[in-house]
């Protein structure tokens, strides 16, 4: 058996995707749903508004206790990884080229990399704003 | 033979959002995929949206009257159906990727689309 | 008195140089036959022109599939009864994901290469055979040739994948069922053909393989368990036990 019958393999099976950007994927995915939901909950039953919603002064409140950030930003991190490993998961089923995908991947990263950034520099901005 | 129908395309990424005729596992991944891009869109515009908060009690506060709009109130019903959806869907995923219901896998998938539609019920009548 | 219906067999045409378009003949058929027969009666008694394949007519050969009504069907298994009805139309397509040759006969050849490349077993000797384990005396002469492997290699879980209609590098259904059939330990150059770009993480859980195969391969629930394989390979390689 060689590999050299396959189509794609002047160079070799494609090495776009692999076991452990999968595996991100899919450990990502149950400790979002888990993370989500106490998000939900914080954010929609313990505000001061009838809605439930938080109001600033609830929200400032609320980022005083260190945890807060702390657990928002790692929901930032994993909600963020598990979106834009999805969305590359999307365009390698479109069949892009070699150029087309680095391209992608540089993209996603910058943007990926970058709402983390602005995530963390936001929830340190809302905390030290009860000071 | 210079015939390129009938040869796979990414063109036609269109018939991953038709599953007409087809079985329940399609019905699943065409949900799956439409959820992860909505879900996507709200992410990004909800990262956005927080960037209020930096900005003093008022610009914020001012938002929050958008949040009592009715069609304000439909989008974000849109985005809790997606995240149930998407959310049970891939634990089916992660189920039958481990071997776990494969051979239930379509019985999975309309379970969980039930326990999604009582959900997405009970938050329209606690909005409404 | 045999039962006769009176139906359209609708069949796609597609010659090279043409435009792809339906032809219609209207037929008389014993709705207890099968799809296969009513293609060869168009053949044989209304247009000379269409090129279709078919050879065992008992679903052991995997050449004659096709759509049939929309959906993925080894035709000459497939009772006319099951499929329409007496006075409607039955609609004839090649299957989707393949390079249409002439009408309902399509391409077959980057399938089968990928078939190769993950060593999928076909029919052998059995002395010949690398089978784990083999009996130390075959009983029978008879047993001289045996089926290691129920995928005929029709094609109908290619047709009917989804993310094979939008990127033909994916190995595909059937050509992920037979490298795991071969199995990760007992193959190890399988680990960087299948845990690739084009390889089981390709695979979006849609089971429309093993909904369409006539022949209990289960194709999706290979895939799953090779996906098990693939982890568990370079999960002891990481920690050094390759």
């Amino acid at each position: 058996m060689s590999q050299s019958t396959l189509s794609s393999s002047a160079s070799g099976p494609r090495p776009g995707e692999n076991t452990w950007i999968w595996l991100i994927k899919i450990a990502t995915g149950p400790l979002l749903v888990i993370v989500l939901l106490l998000h939900f909950i914080a954010n929609h039953y313990f505000g001061s508004m009838s809605s439930g919603l938080m109001t600033y002064e609830d929200v400032i409140k609320y980022f005083q206790n260190p945890i807060i950030p702390a657990i928002e930003i790692l929901f930032l991190i994993t909600v963020v990884t598990h979106s834009l490993i999805g969305l590359r998961g999307i365009i390698l089923d479109m069949n892009p080229s070699r150029n087309t995908l680095k391209i992608v991947t540089w993209l996603l990263t910058i943007l990926g990399v970058s709402s983390v950034v602005y995530g963390i520099w936001l929830a340190l901005t809302i905390a030290s704003k009860g000071s | 033979m210079n015939n390129t129908r009938n040869q796979p395309s990414a063109r036609k990424f269109w018939s991953w959002f038709m599953p007409v005729g087809r079985q329940a596992g399609s019905w699943a991944f065409a949900l799956n995929r439409i959820t992860a891009i909505g879900l996507t869109f709200y992410l990004f515009l909800h990262l956005g949206v927080l960037s209020l908060l930096a900005q003093g009690p008022g610009a914020y506060d001012d938002f929050l009257v958008l949040t009592e709009n009715p069609f304000i109130k439909l989008g974000e019903l849109a985005v809790v159906a997606a995240a149930i959806l998407h959310g049970l869907n891939g634990i089916r995923i992660i189920l039958t990727s481990f071997g776990v219901g494969v051979t239930r896998q379509k019985q999975l998938f309309y379970g969980f689309m039930l326990i999604s539609v009582l959900v997405i019920l009970i938050f329209t009548a606690r909005m409404y | 008195m045999t039962e006769q219906w009176n139906i359209t067999l609708r069949i796609y045409r597609q010659k090279e140089n043409e435009a792809p378009h339906f032809d219609n003949f209207k037929m008389e058929v014993n709705p207890d036959e099968y799809v296969l027969d009513a293609v060869e009666r168009a053949w044989a008694f209304h247009d000379r022109t269409i090129c279709f394949r078919h050879a065992c007519h008992h679903s052991t050969c995997g050449a004659c599939g096709m759509r049939v009504n929309g959906v993925e069907k080894l035709t000459c298994i497939t009772l006319i009864r099951d499929v329409t009805k007496n006075g409607a139309t039955l609609k004839v397509e090649p299957l989707r994901n393949f390079p249409v040759v002439s009408d309902l006969a399509v391409d077959m050849g980057p399938f089968y290469r990928k078939m190769e490349a993950v060593g999928a077993r076909p029919v052998l000797p059995v002395t010949e055979a690398e089978i784990e384990n083999p009996p130390a005396k075959w009983d029978t002469d008879d047993a001289q040739y045996i089926r290691l492997s129920d995928c005929i290699e029709c094609g109908l879980c290619i047709s009917a994948c989804p993310v094979m209609a939008t990127t033909p590098e994916y190995l595909g259904p059937a050509p992920l069922a037979a490298a795991q059939d071969n199995g990760i330990k007992r193959k190890p150059e399988l680990l960087s053909i299948v845990d690739c770009e084009d390889g089981v993480w390709r695979c979006h859980s849609v089971f429309e393989c093993t909904a369409v195969c006539p022949s209990f391969v289960d194709p999706a629930r290979r895939i799953m368990d090779l996906r098990k394989q693939v982890v568990g390979a370079r999960v002891r390689k990481l920690f050094g036990k390759a």
